[in-house]
C-alpha cells in the first residue's frame, strides 16, 4: 500500500542522513582486503575435526556449525546492523574448495597489481601458502570432478577458455533463499521442525539419509544462532566501554536485537533487517559470494515497516535502516585473480534485490517500502545490491514507473526494469505455478526465478556462441586451438552450397558444445553433492524440509539450471551476412569471407567489410532476414538445452545476459563475418551490435518480439540514452512501449560518452561512477579496458530524434 | 640438460645461490628466454637444498610436473617428494599436471606475475595446461617467489 505523498522523498539527502554519508565515504575509501578467516576455519575443521565416515550432508552440517561458532564477531563501524561477511571492513572471501587456490601464484603481488588490488599481510600469505592451500590441492570441486570423471574432454575444453565456462567450479550460489521464512518464523522454529521430522523417521536407508539432512539443518542453524549470540556479547562489551551516550544506546540495542534474532521471529524493521543480514552472512560462509540474491525485500519486510510506522518510526529512520543493509551487502567482494581481472574483471558479487511488481494474486504490490528502498538506492549509488524493478503494464501505476525512471536518471545506471507479464509467461512455460511465477524475483543479474522455492543455478553455464560459428567455418577446428579437432568434423564451409547446409553445420557444432557443457555441469554438480552440500541454503528453501533433501540433491520445490549465451547479436549478424552476401546475393564466396576474417578485414577486404557493415540486415532492425535467423537460433538453443536433464532432475533454461564476458570472450576471438574485427568486444546480452541498430523503435521492436518463453533464464537489453535528451516522460514512454510489445527486460546507462571518456582518462575523479554492464552494475574505474571501451562505444540513443548518435 | 652439480662445483653455498640466481635473472632478460625453464628449475633446486625457509614449500608435498615444448625439444619431468626436488629429461603420463609451451618466453609470461601476459598466451595458444590446475598454482607461487626475492620485491 502506498501512503507516501512525495514518492521521491526529495527532502532526504545524504546530508540529512549523516550516518549513511559517513558509512558511504568509508566504503569508497576502503581497499578490499583478503580475509583468511573462512578458509582458516574450514581447513582447521577438515584437517582435525571432520569425520569422513559421516554422510556428506552431516559433514557439511557439522562443518558450518563450527564455522559459524568460530566466526569472529566484528563491530567496527557505526552501521546499525550487526554482522560482517568477513573480519575486514571490505573483505575478499576465499572459498578453499572452490577457486581460492587460483590466487596462489599471485599472493605476493596481489596487493600491488594495477587493477583492483587486494590487501594481504605477510603473515596471511604464509598461512595460506603453508597451512591452508596445500590441504586443498586434490580437494577442490574442479579437481574432484576431474578425478571422478577421468579428466574428461568437456573439462579440458573449458580450460581452453574460449568455448564455455561452467561456473560450478566456483559456486552454486545463483539463487534466492527464502528470507520470508526467517522473518516469519525465526530459526528456532525451523530447527524445531527439522527435529520433529527427524524423530518421525524410521531406520530405512532412505530415512537415514533424511535424518542426516535434518540433523545438518539443526547443526548449521544452531551455528548461526551462536554467531548472533557472539555479536550480542560483542555489542555489550563495546557498549560498556563507550563514552558517547547515543552510541552506547545503539550498541545496547544492537546487543538486544542479536540476542533475539534470527533465533526468534522479529517484531521490528530493525530486527527483521538484522535477522536477514545475519542469515545472509551465514549463507555466504557456505556459498560463494556470487549472485546469491535477496529477493523481494520490499514485500518480505513491509509488515515490519508498516508496524514500525504505526509505532512512530519516521521515513528518514526507515531509509537509514535500509541504507545500513545496502552498505552491509557491499561489505565483501569476490576473489578475482589477475587473468580474471583482465578478461572478466570489475564485477561485484551481484546480489540482486527485487522491488515492486504484482503479488501472487496479480494485484499491484508496490508499497511505501518500495519507495524507501528506491530512495536508499538513489542516495547511496552502490554497485551491490543490484536493484531490479518489476513493472506490470496495466497494473503498476504510472507514478511508480516515473519514480523508477527518475532514480535511473539520477544514479545513471540503476534500477533495471523487468516486465511482469513476460517474465510470468516465461516462468509458467517452465512449469512454475501462476502464483509462484508472479512471486518471481531476479537472481544475480537479470534472471527471473520464483524466489525462495527455486534452485536454478541461473548462471551455471556461460557459453560463447561465436566459438560454434568458428568451428563451422573451420570444420570443427577453432583458430585459437589451431590444428586440434575440437568439435565434430562438419563439411568444409568452402564446399557448402546452400545456406541450409551452413545452418545444419552450425546446429551440429552448437549441439556438440551443449552436450559438452551440460556433461561438465552435471559432473560438477555431482562433485558438489559429494563434498559440498548446503544445509543452510536448504533450510531456507521451500521444498527441502518436505523432501528431507539438500538443494544440491534436488530438494527445492523447483529445480533447473540456467545457461547464459554470449555473442547472440554477433552470431545472428554473422549468419545473416553469410546468408545475404555468400548465398543469396553471391557478392563474394565463402572462401573470400574466410580469407577476409583471417586477414582481420584488412587490406583488400576493407571494401567487403564496409559492404557487410552497411547492410541493413541486422539484429535490432526491421530486417526480416535477421529476425528469422534470431528466431531460429534462439529456438534451437532453447530446444536443445530443454532436452537435457540436470543432475537434480531439472531442465536447462537459456538466457542472454553476459556480465563482462562479452568483452572477455571478445578479446579472445578473431574477426567475424559480421564485420567485427579481432578482439573487439561482442555485443552485450541481447543487445544489437553497436552501430547496427540506428533506430530505437526498431531496436525495441526487434527484441520485444523475440519469444521470451524461450528465454526463461532472462535477458539483458543494454541501452544508453543521451542524458540531455532523457526527460522523464520520454524515458518512461520507451519502457512502457517496449513492455507493451512484450519486451522482457531492459536496462539503461544515462551517462554521456564524454563523461565516460573522461572517467577512463581520470579514474581518480570518478571513484563512484557506476554503470550498467550486462545485468549488474559496476564501478567504471574497476572495469578492464575492453569493458570500458565497450561501455563507451555502446550504442547511444538520442530520445528526441529516436536515433543512435 | 644443464648440469647443476658441475656449475656449482667448488663454490660455497652462498656463491652457488648467487650464481644460479644471476643465471635465472639473466634468462628473464633474454629475448627468447630460451633457457628460462632450465634456469628456473636449477635455481629452484638449489634453493630447496640450501634455504630451509624456501624448502618448507615442499615439505610433505608430493607433486609430479611435466614440462614440454611444443616442438618436442624440451621434455622435463619435475618430481617433488619428501622435501626433495628431482629434475629428469623424460616424458611421463603419471603426472599431476602437464604444461605444453611454445617457447621459453611464453612459459615465462605464463608463470611469473611481473612478466605476466596470460591473455596473450591464451590468444596465441602459446601455453596449454592439462591436469590438476592447483598444482600449477602452487608451482606458480614458488617460481614467483624466487623472482620477487631476487629483485628485492617481496612484500
Amino acid at each position: 500500500m502506498v501512503t507516501i505523498d512525495d514518492l521521491s522523498l526529495k527532502d532526504m539527502t545524504l546530508d540529512s542522513l549523516p550516518r549513511l554519508k559517513r558509512l558511504r565515504s568509508l566504503h569508497f575509501a576502503t581497499r578490499p582486503d583478503i580475509c583468511v578467516e573462512l578458509p582458516r576455519n574450514i581447513t582447521h575443521y577438515m584437517k582435525h575435526l571432520d569425520n569422513p565416515a559421516d554422510s556428506p550432508e552431516l559433514r557439511a552440517g557439522k562443518l558450518y556449525k563450527y564455522v559459524m561458532e568460530n566466526k569472529r564477531a566484528v563491530i567496527a563501524d557505526e552501521n546499525l546492523l550487526a554482522g560482517t561477511t568477513t573480519a575486514r571492513t571490505i573483505g575478499v572471501v576465499l572459498y578453499p574448495d572452490f577457486m581460492a587456490l587460483s590466487i596462489w601464484p599471485e599472493l605476493e603481488t596481489v596487493s600491488r597489481r594495477k587493477k583492483n588490488p587486494f590487501g594481504i599481510t605477510r603473515r596471511e600469505i604464509k598461512e595460506l601458502n603453508f597451512d591452508i592451500f596445500p590441504y586443498w590441492l586434490d580437494r577442490t570441486i574442479q579437481e574432484v570432478a576431474r578425478k571422478d570423471n577421468g579428466n574428461p574432454l568437456c573439462q579440458r575444453i573449458m580450460e581452453r577458455i574460449v568455448f564455455y565456462i561452467a561456473t560450478k567450479v566456483y559456486c552454486i550460489s545463483h539463487t534466492v533463499p527464502n528470507y520470508a521464512m526467517v522473518v516469519e518464523r525465526g530459526l528456532l522454529d525451523i530447527i524445531r521442525e527439522a527435529r520433529e521430522r527427524e524423530l518421525s523417521l524410521g531406520s530405512s536407508k532412505e530415512d537415514r539419509a533424511k535424518k542426516d539432512f535434518y540433523q545438518a539443518v539443526q547443526l548449521s542453524l544452531n551455528g548461526i544462532i551462536s554467531y548472533a549470540a557472539n555479536l550480542s556479547r560483542e555489542a555489550e562489551r563495546l557498549a560498556a566501554k563507550e563514552v558517547d551516550t547515543k552510541r552506547r544506546q545503539e550498541l545496547l540495542e544492537m546487543a538486544r536485537v542479536c540476542q533475539k534474532v534470527p533465533a526468534e521471529r522479529p517484531r521490528t524493521l530493525r530486527e527483521a533487517l538484522n535477522a536477514i543480514w545475519i542469515c545472509k552472512v551465514a549463507l555466504h560462509q557456505e556459498n560463494a559470494n556470487v549472485a546469491l540474491s535477496l529477493g523481494r525485500l520490499d514485500q518480505v519486510l513491509y509488515p515490519f515497516y508498516a508496524e514500525d510506522i504505526k509505532r512512530g518510526m519516521t521515513l528518514a529512520e526507515a531509509v537509514e535502516l535500509v541504507g545500513c543493509l545496502w552498505l552491509k551487502i557491499a561489505d565483501h567482494v569476490p576473489l578475482s585473480p589477475e587473468t580474471g581481472e583482465e578478461l572478466f574483471g570489475g564485477s561485484g558479487s551481484n546480489q540482486a534485490v527485487t522491488l515492486g511488481g504484482v503479488d501472487m494474486q496479480g494485484e499491484d504490490a508496490v508499497n511505501d517500502l518500495t519507495y524507501v528502498m528506491l530512495k536508499a538506492t538513489e542516495l547511496l549509488r552502490l554497485r551491490d545490491p543490484n536493484v531490479n524493478a518489476r513493472y506490470c503494464p496495466g497494473v503498476s501505476k504510472k507514478e511508480y514507473l516515473d519514480r523508477l525512471c527518475a532514480v535511473n536518471i539520477n544514479t545513471g545506471a540503476t534500477p533495471c526494469f523487468h516486465n511482469d507479464v513476460s517474465a510470468v509467461e516465461a516462468l509458467t512455460g517452465q512449469g512454475v505455478s501462476l502464483a509462484h511465477a508472479r512471486d518471481y524475483s531476479s537472481v544475480g543479474c537479470v534472471e527471473p526465478s520464483s524466489g525462495g522455492r527455486t534452485y536454478g543455478h541461473t548462471g551455471c553455464i556461460l557459453m560463447n556462441l561465436t566459438s560454434a560459428l568458428e568451428m563451422v567455418l573451420w570444420g570443427g577446428k577453432h583458430r585459437l586451438t589451431e590444428d586440434e579437432q575440437i568439435g565434430p568434423k562438419t563439411k568444409p564451409a568452402v564446399a557448402m552450397t546452400s545456406f541450409a547446409e551452413f545452418k545444419e553445420a552450425l546446429e551440429t557444432q552448437l549441439g556438440w558444445m551443449i552436450d559438452q557443457v551440460v556433461t561438465l555441469n552435471n559432473n560438477l554438480g555431482r562433485a558438489h553433492q559429494k563434498i559440498h552440500p548446503t544445509p543452510i541454503l536448504s533450510a531456507l528453501m521451500e521444498g527441502c524440509m518436505e523432501k528431507g533433501k539438500d538443494v544440491i540433491y534436488g530438494g527445492a520445490a523447483y529445480n533447473s539450471s540456467g545457461a547464459a549465451m554470449i555473442g547472440l547479436a554477433d552470431v545472428v549478424d554473422s549468419v545473416t551476412a553469410i546468408q545475404e552476401f555468400v548465398f543469396d546475393k553471391k557478392k563474394f564466396t565463402m572462401a573470400e569471407m574466410i580469407s577476409a576474417i583471417n586477414a582481420d578485414w584488412s587490406g583488400p577486404y576493407k571494401k567487403l567489410q564496409a559492404m557487410v557493415k552497411a547492410s541493413p540486415e541486422k539484429f535490432g532492425t526491421d530486417s526480416e532476414m535477421a529476425r528469422a535467423n534470431a528466431d531460429w537460433l534462439i529456438g534451437f538453443l532453447h530446444d536443445i538445452f530443454q532436452s537435457k536433464e540436470n543432475y537434480r532432475g531439472g531442465k536447462y533454461t537459456v538466457g542472454y545476459w553476459t556480465m563482462t564476458n562479452h568483452a572477455g570472450f571478445g578479446a579472445l576471438t578473431g574477426a567475424l563475418p559480421n564485420g567485427r574485427m579481432k578482439s573487439e568486444p561482442f555485443a552485450s546480452g541481447i543487445t544489437p551490435v553497436s552501430g547496427s541498430a540506428p533506430v530505437l523503435t526498431s531496436c525495441l521492436n526487434f527484441v520485444a518480439r523475440l519469444d521470451h518463453t524461450r528465454i526463461a533464464d532472462g535477458h539483458a537489453l543494454n541501452l544508453k540514452y543521451t542524458p540531455s535528451t532523457t526527460t522523464l516522460p520520454r524515458f518512461a514512454n520507451t519502457i512502457e512501449a517496449f513492455f507493451k510489445m512484450g519486451g522482457l527486460q531492459v536496462q539503461f546507462n544515462i551517462i554521456g560518452r564524454k563523461t565516460l571518456e573522461d572517467a577512463r582518462r581520470h579514474p581518480e575523479k570518478y571513484p563512484d561512477l557506476f554503470v550498467r554492464v550486462s545485468g549488474y552494475t559496476a564501478y567504471f574505474k574497476d572495469l578492464n579496458p575492453h569493458m570500458q571501451q565497450e561501455i563507451i562505444t555502446r550504442a547511444e540513443y538520442d530520445l528526441v530524434t529516436g536515433t543512435e548518435i | 640438460m644443464f648440469d647443476i652439480e658441475r656449475f656449482i662445483s667448488g663454490l660455497s653455498v652462498d656463491k652457488a645461490l648467487d650464481r644460479l640466481g644471476e643465471r635465472f635473472l639473466k634468462s628473464l632478460e633474454d629475448e627468447t628466454a630460451e633457457t628460462f625453464l632450465e634456469a628456473l628449475l636449477a635455481f629452484m633446486k638449489i634453493k630447496f637444498m640450501f634455504d630451509p625457509a624456501y624448502r618448507k614449500n615442499i615439505e610433505g608435498f608430493r607433486g609430479r610436473y611435466q614440462f614440454r615444448s611444443r616442438d618436442g625439444g624440451v621434455a622435463v619431468l619435475v618430481k617433488f617428494e619428501d622435501g626433495d626436488m628431482k629434475i629428469r629429461e623424460k616424458t611421463s603420463d603419471d603426472v599431476n599436471v602437464t604444461v605444453s609451451f611454445k617457447d621459453g618466453r611464453a612459459l615465462m609470461n605464463f608463470l611469473l606475475s611481473a612478466n605476466r601476459d596470460i591473455l596473450r598466451g591464451l590468444l596465441n595458444n602459446e601455453v596449454v595446461v592439462a591436469g590438476n590446475l592447483n598444482y600449477m598454482y602452487k608451482f606458480g607461487f614458488m617460481a614467483n617467489h624466487l623472482q620477487l626475492e631476487l629483485t628485492g620485491n617481496l612484500p
